[in-house]
């Protein structure tokens, strides 16, 4: 069977481990992320081909003023998921520099910006037109609601099918 | 060759131009490309020739993306469809082609699991008879924990529980084995955290590569990490490992990089590529145990001996107390007078129950001979009379008392009475004996004679003398005639207990002085006067019998007065007695 490690990357409080809580049943605590900076968890998806591959999801704690990403935690990554809180503008931008540092880290590897609790409408902060120059980037871009479950296994699909054509 | 003769037939001249020179002209330009175009497009509509030239490049096409998933993904189904198809229609050639593979895989997985449960059984043996095993059975009671696992807890210096091969750049689990397949919890998780937590202390410490985590200690867990080039080699140790362990784990992951190098290097998440690695990790599972003291064997084989002796020691003084007891009772039964009802063993005492004639021997006597305490036996005797005829015989002297010189016989019923009896003693004994329990009759007979002997002797000899010429007695006979009498009242007595009749000649003498005529007369006178004094009615049994014999018969020869006193006598003879009649006749 294919394995493949994926990164959770984003500012502090954007909803990833939210996001892997839907999509996956954890078996460690979530102590880990505040200890060691990073919980594994495990995910297994069926591919159109009918392939299956087992995505082990590295929960990335959330970049902030007090904390970076540690970047080893990125090594080997065959894809990530960049996660912005659609509520907060300066975590796109946080996105955006972390897009970065992992490309230095892993290099043109497949990766989806997440613009997480969509279920937040009317609190959206995002500006629409920095995401249509993004989109025109190449970058691909999902709305998630993890508190719905909306769009969250549509994102790591998309994702786990962009590294299997990689 | 003209370029007209180059002009393929089916070729239409094009209209509006002269034909022959359009013509012409297109085969010198483009004849040969048309040619070839024709050749080509007559290929691709052969389907038998399009399936040669596949065939001959489909090798090194699967080749060449050998390591493309979507190649595996792709003809996966098709495989899978064609192996349950074959398997249908006749499963005899897979399983021949399994067989090279599938036999030793099976017998190594059962050697494996048959000297892990050897293993797990010696153990057990070996320390289920010790104190320790005890004292772990009554922890597993405890605890709940099954008595196995405690003798493993307890015995164990270390065991690899676990071995996991990691792909030292992503993290992800390239192969993993284990002791106990049910105790594992996800190793793909297990395999990313511990590689995050590696990145996390060598980030922390900022360490180089090389110097990266390569011991964790849990409880009683060790993680021990190896790493090379391409892999990290992760094993689970319960207890206290040598350090000789480590070579091995490190030789383990030289092995796996020497000969998988370039799986490893080249490795993008397929883990197929490392199932070959199993071997090399399950070799890595190696344990230890703690041996059993040797000394405990010899203390157990010394227990043992013991029980066996003490057992042995118990077996013999039970076995001889047992014989012992059952000597005295067949004596008991043996012995005349005593007659054994019961007996019975109740630990160390015994008790007996019977009948015992009172001149029996006494029954304690017989203990000692057979080693027996008379504190631990009791004995319950009723008093009875026997008729063995030791004791008939003993009865009849205790109560005959007979005298010196007199012994009694006993047989057949039959008491017998032989030597030098008074006549009193026989008299009182033949009127007592018959009364004796098992004396039918009783027999003096012997002694009768002997007596009556006697008695007959001091009768003939006593003196009984005339004066002369007269029937009167001269002074001392008077007197010698009154013990006649009673002597022959006691033969009298003696002849009615034999039965017997006595005859008693009772013959007169005369001197030799006066006329013979007148002899005979005087001396039958002289009988009858005795004859007299002895016919009393208490003699029933002597037979009196009265002759003359005269002067013919002197008792001395002499012409002195002495010897014709001698001469005028009764003389008295006893004959020899005959059986009386049933009327005493």
């Amino acid at each position: 069977m294919m394995q493949k490690k994926i990164c959770m990357l984003g500012a502090f409080a954007v909803g990833k481990t939210s996001l892997v809580a839907r999509y996956v049943r954890s078996v460690f605590s979530d102590r880990y992320l505040t200890t060691v900076g990073v919980k594994v968890d495990k995910k297994i998806v069926t591919l159109e081909d009918g392939g299956e591959t087992t995505l082990m999801l590295w929960d990335l704690y959330g970049h902030d003023d007090f904390q970076t990403v540690r970047t080893s935690y990125l090594r080997g990554a065959a894809g990530y998921l960049l996660v912005a809180d659609g509520t907060r503008q300066q975590t796109l931008e946080v996105a955006r520099a972390l897009q970065q540092t992992a490309h230095d880290v892993v290099g043109n590897v497949p990766f989806v910006l997440v613009l997480n609790k969509a279920d937040l409408e009317s609190e959206w902060q995002v500006d629409e037109r920095a995401l249509v120059r993004i989109a025109e980037q190449g970058w691909p871009i999902m709305r998630t609601s993890a508190k719905t479950g909306a769009g969250v296994e549509d994102a790591f699909s998309r994702l786990a099918r962009d590294m299997a054509i990689a | 060759m003209t370029e007209a003769a180059v002009r393929l037939p089916d070729e239409e001249p094009e209209t509006g131009s002269p034909p022959g020179a359009f013509a012409e002209l297109r085969t010198l330009i483009v004849g040969p490309e048309q040619r070839q175009l024709r050749a080509l497009q007559a290929r691709l509509n052969d389907p038998g020739r399009q399936a040669q030239d596949v065939s001959d490049v489909l090798p090194e096409a699967v080749l060449l993306r050998r390591r493309d998933p979507h190649l595996t993904r792709a003809l996966a189904p098709t495989i899978e469809e064609a192996i349950t198809a074959s398997v249908r229609k006749n499963p005899q050639p897979l399983a021949d082609a399994l067989f090279p593979v599938i036999g030793p895989a099976i017998r190594r997985a059962m050697a494996a699991s048959l000297s892990s449960m050897l293993e797990s059984l010696n153990r057990t043996v070996e320390y289920s008879l010790s104190w320790r095993a005890i004292k772990w059975r009554i922890t597993a009671l405890l605890t709940g924990r099954p008595f196995a696992e405690v003798v493993l807890l307890n015995t164990l210096v270390y065991r690899v529980e676990q071995v996991l091969l990691i792909d030292r750049r992503t993290g992800l689990l390239l192969q993993h084995v284990a002791s106990d397949p049910r105790a594992i919890q996800d190793p793909d998780m297990v395999s990313g955290m511990l590689t995050a937590i590696r990145d996390f202390s060598r980030d922390s410490f900022r360490v180089a590569e090389e110097d990266a985590l390569d011991t964790l200690r849990v409880g009683e867990l060790s993680i021990w990490i190896e790493q090379g080039p391409y892999a990290i080699l992760a094993a689970v140790i319960r207890g206290t490992p040598p350090r000789e362990l480590r070579v091995a784990f490190q030789e383990a992951i030289e092995r796996l990089h020497a000969f998988h190098g370039d799986a490893l290097q080249s490795f993008d998440g397929d883990t197929a590529p490392f199932d070959s690695v199993r071997p090399t990790l399950e070799d890595c599972l190696q344990s230890q145990y703690h041996q059993a003291p040797a000394r405990s064997f010899r203390r157990l084989w010394a227990i043992a001996a013991l029980v066996l002796v003490a057992i042995g020691a118990w077996l013999y003084v039970t076995l001889d107390r047992r014989a012992r007891w059952n000597g005295y009772v067949d004596a008991l039964r043996r012995e005349p007078g005593l007659v054994v009802l019961s007996d019975r063993r109740d630990g160390g005492r015994y008790a007996v129950r019977g009948l015992r004639d009172p001149l029996a021997r006494d029954p304690a006597s017989l203990l000692a001979a057979h080693g027996l305490v008379p504190d631990r036996v009791t004995g319950s005797w009723q008093l009875y009379q026997a008729l063995d005829p030791p004791l008939v015989l003993a009865r009849a002297r205790q109560l005959l008392r007979p005298p010196a010189g007199v012994s009694l016989q006993y047989a057949a019923g039959v008491l017998s009475a032989t030597g030098n009896a008074p006549a009193e003693w026989i008299v009182d004994s033949s009127r007592v004996a018959p009364a004796l329990p098992g004396v039918t009759r009783f027999d003096a007979s012997a002694a009768i004679a002997e007596r009556s002997s006697a008695l007959a002797d001091a009768i003939q000899s006593t003196p009984i003398l005339f004066e002369r010429g007269s029937t009167k007695l001269i002074a001392e006979s008077e007197r010698s005639l009154a013990r006649a009498l009673e002597t022959l009242r006691t033969l009298d007595a003696l002849a009615r207990v034999g039965q017997r009749r006595v005859p008693l000649e009772i013959r007169g003498h005369a001197d030799a002085d006066g006329p013979v005529e007148s002899n005979i007369p005087l001396s039958l006178r002289r009988a009858e006067f005795v004859r007299g004094v002895l016919a009393v009615p208490d003699l029933p049994a002597v037979d009196l019998r009265v002759t003359a014999a005269g002067s013919s018969d002197p008792a001395a020869t002499g012409a002195t007065e002495q010897d014709k006193q001698r001469n005028r006598r009764v003389s008295l003879r006893v004959g020899p007695a005959v059986a009386a009649d049933a009327s005493g006749r």
